[in-house]
């Protein structure tokens, strides 16, 4: 083989670049290989119409791990955070909720829907947010090997143990008790207010194929909670997601990273349970002492791997991970500032259509029987309030997030459905904001098949599978490999598919990155 | 004050009755105070109608310890299981799913819908008990509290820790899974059939108030392959004489050991002084005084109704507060003049002796789940049904049966109307529904009884009729049953003790809650004083 590199990653998402910068810095040859014409992955801000750019992917951005943003410069590579204040509004029947980043001003706003609520709310932002700062160590933590963990490994656990312990014996075990419970639950001990407990159970539902009602989710709104950031974790970045999409791949070619767009990875070749290198698009073969996908773990093991490298029982598990995607995504360039009249003035960058926990739960159990919800719940944001350069003056780009839409659908496909649902979101809107169809310009509707279509999520799961406790931390991806390693010697994983998975957090490749410089001494003997 | 006994214990259902025998047979003078006139509790048979014995409410038996049986030596006091040895689903195409225990015959019988699940479910069924003989030790332990930092407490962990050692890397996963995952999810990766999906998930459902596709039920499946009849895993089977036939073998020894036990004697009050439970106040006004309080009633209704407020802690008061006991389960007794007959497979035989389900698919029991989230019982519900006349004709006049019909989904709390304006309406839901299998049942039903929550929580006390004594799901399990810190037995009055179901490990007719809690109050007994 010409060409030959010490690390090749399969996909140029923010946690394959993280991965490879790391990986240069520790002076490793790292070339990255984006299938796309620009890096990032899901994070991209793109023309919805001409001289409109919004997010096709993420919108919102504010769990990126704080020793990335450090250590990567990336403020100084131009990033800027805008988060808005109130950060959210949610929509109710008659009158909206606002959620400000300041905790008393938002325990303001719900004393106008309940006292009890008002009293218990900074209680309940504490409770989440001590949960958050002793889980937040496991996040960057890779997980244990169960059947022989090291002796620094216990220690380590031990550590987090200690941390949680350090709460009080109570207090400790009423955080144990959150992680199993249904949100819905959760959130009934705490609150009266149905705006208040669904806006909640948004966050904790958001890219999952759940509902409120479902045991277990009410552990999705602890990431919201981490101890560095307010409340729901929102941040705009000024220029679009694409942006600081653009900063993670500026800081990786600074630290020597060679990246390659429109290269798209076809194959991860191995020979003899060890991996030599990918094979391109067209058939250039390039050399690899070690590769790290970025991709999702079934488009990794059942598309890019000979599946005879990996064992009947693995491949088993990979078929079984869950990762049927319920989020669809719909556009729009209005041709001014749509007017909200529950809030009065201005419409704010970021609101929620999510009027009860009832109606998420119906909206989910469409999706149950394989239907895109007839009543979706709708995280809305409009990127060019905070940020008027996204469009031309006085114009404005709206960006909806729906859920749920199903990636498999029971009868009905998704080339059809996608403009239903996007009539129906039209619809929903309207009514909240009357006068918003003669502004609309352009729709654009990416349903869970574009998503995959556009930027290979699986299924389109936007977090490269469910973020269920069945498929967390030694269980992600598979049971036994959520050490980043993989049957295949040399191969890692070092996208959301890992450990601590989905989300703008960095957190996966950053892991990926530590367990890979590990191994080096190994493999370069 | 008159203090006549060491310990009373407040509800004569199956768990406090064995409390009382276990501490009687310490040599303790014991009182059980049972509000009906029968014993019991949710495990009861009564003659409702004339020759017709009804095993009320709960109707096989298979979880209770054998530890139980051996040292409480029930079968010399008229104990004795009848195994049922097949399981049969009607579809409703006209074919069906019937299988005896073998499993020879089992294969045959999956075989005809799928080859390759009839294939996997030995596999399946190996694991399961395997992984519930690996839980079973933790029903008669008492719960570890965990972040304690006493030196008992964190042998009992590094005891557990050892435990778990036993499995391997593979079965930890799997365990780690079940714990987690949906009922619906985890036969997915093991079968292709809907049919045999749907047969085996209804055990994943039954007495909580949740879906096969909620997370967390795949370990309420495994839980029911902790069924030990002598030994043998996965076998359920009838009691002769009817469940309540358990509570009266354990009243029995209890007694044998000297335990005084009265029916009609309803506790209003726990009398507490100085943080200390000294006796109890019967609905009569007496006042009777012991040493030990041990209560059999769950803990809402122990708690919330039998205590006041201002004698427990504020955070234990919430704890309680927050306990999720919503019912989700009816019953309905059925009076039979003959044996009932499937269309699928008409007459009498074999099929009629084992456990038969109406829950025909996945999305079916699913469906069944959506109407009761909302609030309403199951337009069509999920009908777990036996007729066990047909192996213990004690029960029923002769060529005349007893069917026994348990009903998911009933929600205690109705959005429309109440269950004593809808209960005989809920009956014919219930009676539509089997007869689409049973096309003549209403013909042959003699009588019926139908229980709703509401009824069973007006007949049994049982707190939001949930007939676990609170729902089973691991935010209720282990250290956190029935509140964060107080798991093990022992509660914020001293000298007082939850015995019942709402203890760990939870509800079923197995006794352990209730032995636990007597060796727990043993322990105690010499450091309380009066």
């Amino acid at each position: 083989m010409a060409e030959a590199y010490d690390v090749v990653i399969v996909g140029g998402g923010h946690n394959g670049l993280v991965t490879a910068t790391y990986l240069a810095r520790a002076r490793r040859r790292v070339l990255v290989l984006e299938r796309r014409a620009a890096v990032g992955g899901p994070m991209t801000t793109e023309e919805i119409a001409p001289g409109f750019r919004g997010p096709t992917g993420a919108s919102l951005c504010g769990l990126l791990r704080p020793e990335i943003v450090e250590d990567l410069n990336l403020r100084s590579r131009g990033v800027t955070f805008i988060q808005p204040d109130p950060e959210l509004v949610v929509l109710g029947d008659e009158r909206a909720l606002r959620i400000w980043k300041d905790v008393r001003k938002t325990r303001e706003s719900i004393g106008s829907f309940s006292t009890k609520d008002a009293e218990a709310y900074p209680r309940f932002i504490e409770f989440l947010r001590q949960f958050a700062a002793a889980i937040d160590p496991i996040l960057a933590m890779t997980p244990p090997s169960l059947p022989s963990p090291s002796l620094r490994e216990q220690m380590s656990l031990f550590r987090r143990a200690l941390r949680l312990r350090r709460l009080g014996k109570t207090a400790m075990q009423h955080m144990l008790r959150l992680p199993p419970m249904s949100v819905r639950d959760f959130l009934n001990e705490w609150f009266e207010t149905e705006l208040l407990k669904a806006n909640f159970a948004v966050d904790a539902l958001i890219g999952t194929y759940e509902g409120p009602w479902s045991p277990g989710t009410a552990f999705g709104l602890v990431p919201h909670f981490r101890p560095d950031v307010h409340g729901t974790a929102s941040a705009f970045v000024r220029g679009g997601m694409g942006a600081l999409a653009n900063a993670l791949g500026l800081a990786a070619r600074d630290a020597g990273v060679t990246i390659r767009t429109e290269a798209e990875v076809t194959r991860i070749v191995s020979a003899e349970g060890r991996v030599t290198g990918v094979e391109l698009a067209g058939g250039k073969t390039i050399g690899a002492r070690m590769v790290a996908s970025n991709a999702d773990p079934k488009r990794t093991f059942l598309h890019l791997v000979e599946p005879e490298e990996l064992g009947p029982e693995f491949l088993n598990h990979v078929r079984n991970f869950e990762m049927n995607g319920v989020v669809a995504k719909v556009n729009f360039a209005l041709d001014g500032a749509p007017r909200l009249p529950l809030v009065g003035d201005g419409v704010p960058p970021h609101f929620r259509v999510c009027p009860s926990l009832e109606y998420i739960e119906r909206a989910y159990d469409d999706a149950k029987y394989g239907k895109a919800s007839a009543h979706p719940f709708l995280d809305v944001t409009l990127p060019t309030v905070v940020d008027p350069d996204l469009a031309p003056p006085g114009k404005h780009v709206m960006s909806v997030l729906v859920q749920y839409a199903p990636y498999a659908l029971r009868g009905g496909r998704w080339d059809t459905e996608g403009e239903k649902l996007a009539e129906r979101v039209t619809g929903i809107l309207e009514d909240y904001m009357p006068g918003l169809e003669r502004l609309i310009l352009r729709r654009q509707v990416l349903t869970p098949a574009d998503l995959q279509e556009r930027f290979g999520l699986t299924e389109g799961h936007i977090y490269h599978g469910e973020m269920t406790l069945d498929q967390s931390l030694v269980l992600r991806p598979v049971p036994g490999w959520s050490r980043y390693r993989t049957p295949i010697e040399g191969l890692y994983l070092c996208g959301s598919g890992s450990h601590p998975g989905g989300g703008i957090t960095g957190a996966p490749g950053y892991n990926a990155a530590r367990e890979i410089l590990k191994d080096w001494a190994r493999f370069s003997a | 004050m008159a203090r006549a006994y060491d310990a009373i214990v407040i509800g004569g259902g199956h768990n406090g009755l064995t409390t009382a025998a276990y501490l009687a047979q310490a040599g303790k003078k014991v009182l059980v105070l049972e509000r009906r006139h029968v014993l019991g509790g949710a495990a009861v048979t009564e003659e409702v109608y004339p020759g017709f014995k009804f095993t009320v409410c709960s109707y096989v038996c298979s979880l209770l310890r054998p530890q139980i049986i051996r040292d409480l030596d029930l079968p010399s006091h008229g104990f004795e299981v009848i195994p049922q040895e097949s399981s049969f689903m009607p579809l409703p195409d006209g074919r069906y799913l019937f299988y005896r225990g073998d499993e020879e015959d089992t294969f045959q019988a999956v075989a005809k819908f799928s080859r390759r699940d009839a294939e996997a479910m030995p596999r399946f069924g190996r694991l399961m008990a395997r992984m519930a003989k690996f839980i079973a030790p933790t029903l008669t332990m008492t719960p570890p509290d965990i972040g304690s930092l006493n030196p008992s407490e964190l042998r009992k962990l590094f005891a557990l820790n050892k435990q778990v050692q036993t499995l391997t890397e593979a079965e930890l996963y799997t365990f780690a899974r079940l714990m987690t995952m949906s009922a619906a999810d985890y036969l997915d990766e093991w079968f292709e059939t809907d049919v045999v999906k749907a047969s085996l998930c209804s055990s994943g459902i039954i007495g909580t108030l949740l879906g096969p596709r909620s997370p967390g039920t795949a370990y309420v499946l495994m839980h029911h392959y902790m069924g030990e009849i002598d030994g043998a895993y996965r076998s359920w089977g009838y009691v002769r004489g009817g469940m309540g036939m358990v509570s009266e073998a354990i009243a029995r020894a209890a007694r044998g050991f000297g335990a005084e036990i009265r029916v009609n004697a309803e506790v209003r009050h726990i009398l507490a002084r100085n943080g200390r439970a000294i006796g109890v106040e019967l609905s009569t006004g007496e006042k009777l005084y012991a040493k030990v309080i041990a209560s059999g009633a769950d803990p809402k209704r122990t708690f919330l109704k039998m205590i006041d407020k201002s004698d427990l802690p504020a955070d234990f008061v919430r704890g309680i507060e927050n306990f999720k006991i919503e019912g989700s389960s009816g019953k309905v007794n059925l009076a039979l003049k003959e044996a009932p007959s499937f269309s699928c497979l008409p007459g009498n035989g074999v099929h009629l002796q084992g456990a038969i389900s109406l829950g025909p698919s996945v999305d079916y029991i699913e469906k069944a789940y959506d109407d009761a989230k909302y609030g309403d019982y199951s337009h069509r519900p999920y009908v777990d049904m036996c007729v066990p006349s047909t192996l213990d004709p004690t029960l029923a006049p002769p060529g005349k049966h007893i069917m026994s019909c348990f009903i998911q989904y009933a929600p205690y709390t109705l959005r429309k109307g109440t269950w004593e304006e809808r209960r005989e309406e809920f009956g014919e839901t219930v009676l539509d529904t089997i007869e689409e299998y049973i096309p003549n049942l209403r013909k042959i039903v003699l009588h019926r009884q139908v229980l709703s929550p509401w009824d069973l929580e007006q007949m049994i006390g049982l707190t939001g009729g949930n007939i676990f004594h609170g729902e089973l799901t691991p935010d209720q399990l282990l250290f956190l049953r029935p509140t964060p810190g107080w798991a093990q037995y022992r509660m914020p009055l001293r000298g007082l003790y939850l015995c019942g179901s709402g203890a760990h490990p939870g509800g079923g007719v197995m006794g352990a809650p209730g032995l636990n809690a007597a060796r727990e109050i043993l322990k105690d007994w010499a450091l309380l004083r009066v």
